[in-house]
């Protein structure tokens, strides 16, 4: 079953594949990391890290460049479209009700391994 | 729905179904209402950002989005900024109380804990406050809120507003444990209210729906800290109907999901331990959940083949128990976007609609996969509680959010409502003030309060308004 879902997945990757260096991290790696601008910090604090640091959420770690990159590889619009109007389990807005557009591309930066 | 997966669950099952019904007709539906739904753009016309609710089921195009970081700050804006002002939680009510073309307000930079008495176990927090976060606050502290809701990404304020709860006999929703709290109202003040000072107040906002004003502080009635036992069973869906009103005795907190279509439901339940910690796994929910979907898409012409590949493996699981902190196991994560209608029922009405309810969803509706959910709530005291004043039997019927969930209003609500259910303020419904009147023995009060403190109806949205004064 597990399988069957993974497919499509593992044909995506198949495709573009992340940086021979990039490693996976563990939740804990994950949650330890923290953008720069304080700021932007709170906002990825009060929003994103909930289910961005949560292997059950179905969400990519943030920072684990082995589930960003091929997200990264559709461009920053994409990422910021899908943010603001949601895709599959990510909620439109992704939990951030004060976010300008700015703000999702500086979390999304952060969040892939490109800050 | 807790960890039940199994992928033998589907073992063998694909292959006859693709062999048996692989007709392009099936595949093509299949396809079809597997597509992500039509979106709003992300801007409008005006260059104003689009928000959402978490399901997908109400947007609008603020003009403008506030946080506030302080009451004086807050109280500027319920005042001045462009109406409706609406505060948002964290947007998982499926009903419209959040969407506004004038001020959406965000409590996020309003959270955090303000204080606690040990003595009393109480504690003193910021409406912005998400549960998830609340949880290890509360436990530094050596506290633990009395329940928590399926989910806990919600705002507490947000969780109150909208009378959020979470299952057990004689555990009330989430608003129960209330002992006082402050509102900032769009007259500019700031209102401290319980059941001694402004009980008017306390009773009708408590559940407020966003509409009384904005809850900047409540205080809680915690517990100590208590490790707990959460055991996960697959039963007879008959069986459980008989055994429910013994399960709500013999647990301190028990719920269960019937899986439509397959005779078979889960049970999960919480009870106080002191076993040793046996930390929850990995999240299983899903695959289990994509699972029944699988099922449905190659049998949904076919519902003894359904059934029978079902209720075969399905049987075949054994009962799952996991020991922790409360506040680690009650809430999931719901990666799975849905909608969902909800209603409350008197407790004596709960197992008899629940009947209907399967009935007529096996009968009318095969695209239906997802798991009906079944609570138990006490009774409280709050003028726009659904729980007010009785013992309540909740029922939860979901929707994969990519297909569609008109049969919540033409099948489900109607057996609802015949039962004197009283619906989820949060949860997708079709009941308007004239309605709702005669479903609660305080709403002409309720309203009275909700005018005095917002009487140019600033905080009044279209639902609101259908809500409050469509009568």
């Amino acid at each position: 079953m597990r399988a069957l879902l993974l497919l499509p997945a593992v044909l995506l990757l198949a495709g573009c594949q992340p940086e021979p260096s990039a490693k996976p991290l563990t939740p804990e790696q994950s949650a330890a990391l923290k953008p720069a601008d304080a700021r932007i910090a709170g906002l990825y604090e009060q929003a994103c890290k909930s289910c961005h640091t949560v292997p059950d959420t179905g969400a990519p770690l943030a920072g684990d460049r082995t589930q960003w990159d091929t997200r990264w590889a559709k461009g920053e619009d994409a990422l910021l479209n899908s943010t603001i109007r949601g895709l599959n389990g990510m909620p439109a807005g992704g939990q951030c009700f004060s976010c300008s557009p700015d703000d999702y591309k500086a979390l999304i930066r952060f969040m892939a391994g490109r800050e | 729905m807790g960890k039940v997966t199994r992928r033998a669950l589907l073992a063998g099952g694909g292959i006859i179904g693709v062999g048996a019904l692989g007709a392009g007709g099936i595949a093509g539906r299949n396809w079809m209402r597997d597509r992500e739904p039509s979106l709003p753009a992300s801007q409008d016309a005006k260059g104003r950002l689009l928000w959402s609710n978490w399901s997908g089921s109400a947007t609008s195009y603020p003009a403008k989005r506030a946080a506030p970081k302080s009451e004086d700050e807050l109280l500027s804006i319920l005042t001045r900024a462009p109406a409706p002002v609406r505060p948002v939680g964290s947007g998982h009510s499926f009903t419209a109380l959040v969407p506004t073309d004038g001020t959406l307000l965000t409590l996020d930079g309003m959270a955090g804990l303000v204080g606690h008495d040990a003595a009393k176990q109480q504690a003193t927090i910021r409406g912005g406050t998400r549960l998830a976060d609340l949880g290890p606050a509360l436990a530094a502290i050596g506290q633990e809120m009395v329940n928590l809701p399926d989910i806990n990404k919600q705002s507490i304020a947000g969780a109150i507003a909208t009378g959020t709860h979470g299952t057990g006999r004689g555990i009330q929703a989430m608003h129960g444990a209330i002992v006082a709290m402050r509102i900032a109202t769009p007259t500019g003040e700031i209102i401290e209210c319980s059941a001694t000072q402004k009980p008017e107040v306390f009773n009708a906002a408590r559940v407020g729906l966003g509409a009384f004003g904005v809850v900047t502080e409540v205080t809680l009635q915690n517990q100590a800290l208590t490790r707990v036992a959460k055991r996960v069973e697959i039963r007879p869906t008959e069986e459980v109907f008989e055994d429910w009103p013994s399960l709500r005795q013999r647990h301190r907190n028990v719920e269960f999901y019937v899986l439509p279509f397959t005779g078979h439901s889960v049970t999960i339940t919480h009870d106080v331990t002191d076993k040793p910690v046996k930390p929850r796994g990995p999240d299983s929910d899903v695959e289990t959940l994509m699972g029944l979907k699988q099922l449905r898409d190659w049998f949904e012409y076919a519902p003894s083949l359904r059934r029978k590949f079902a209720a075969e493996e399905l049987a075949k699981i054994p009962p799952e128990e996991v020991v922790d902190e409360g506040w680690k196991l009650l809430s999931n994560e719901r990666p799975v976007r849905f909608n969902e209608t909800e209603y409350h029922l008197p407790i004596e009405a709960q197992i008899p609609a629940l009947r209907e309810i399967l009935s007529a969803i096996e009968t009318h509706r095969r695209d239906v996969f997802f798991p009906i959910e079944v609570r138990v709530i006490a009774p409280d005291d709050a003028w726009l509680s659904p729980f007010y004043g009785r013992e309540s039997g909740s029922i939860a019927v979901h929707a994969y959010y990519r297909e569609e969930h008109d049969f919540f209003f033409s099948i489900v609500e109607p057996i609802f409502r015949r039962h004197g259910g009283r619906p989820h303020w949060g949860k997708l419904h079709s009941l308007k003030a004239r309605d709702l009147a005669a479903l609660y023995p305080r709403w002409k009060e309720a309203g009275e309060v909700r005018r005095a403190l917002d009487p140019e109806g600033r905080m009044l949205n279209d639902y609101l308004k259908g809500i409050f004064l469509d009568d």
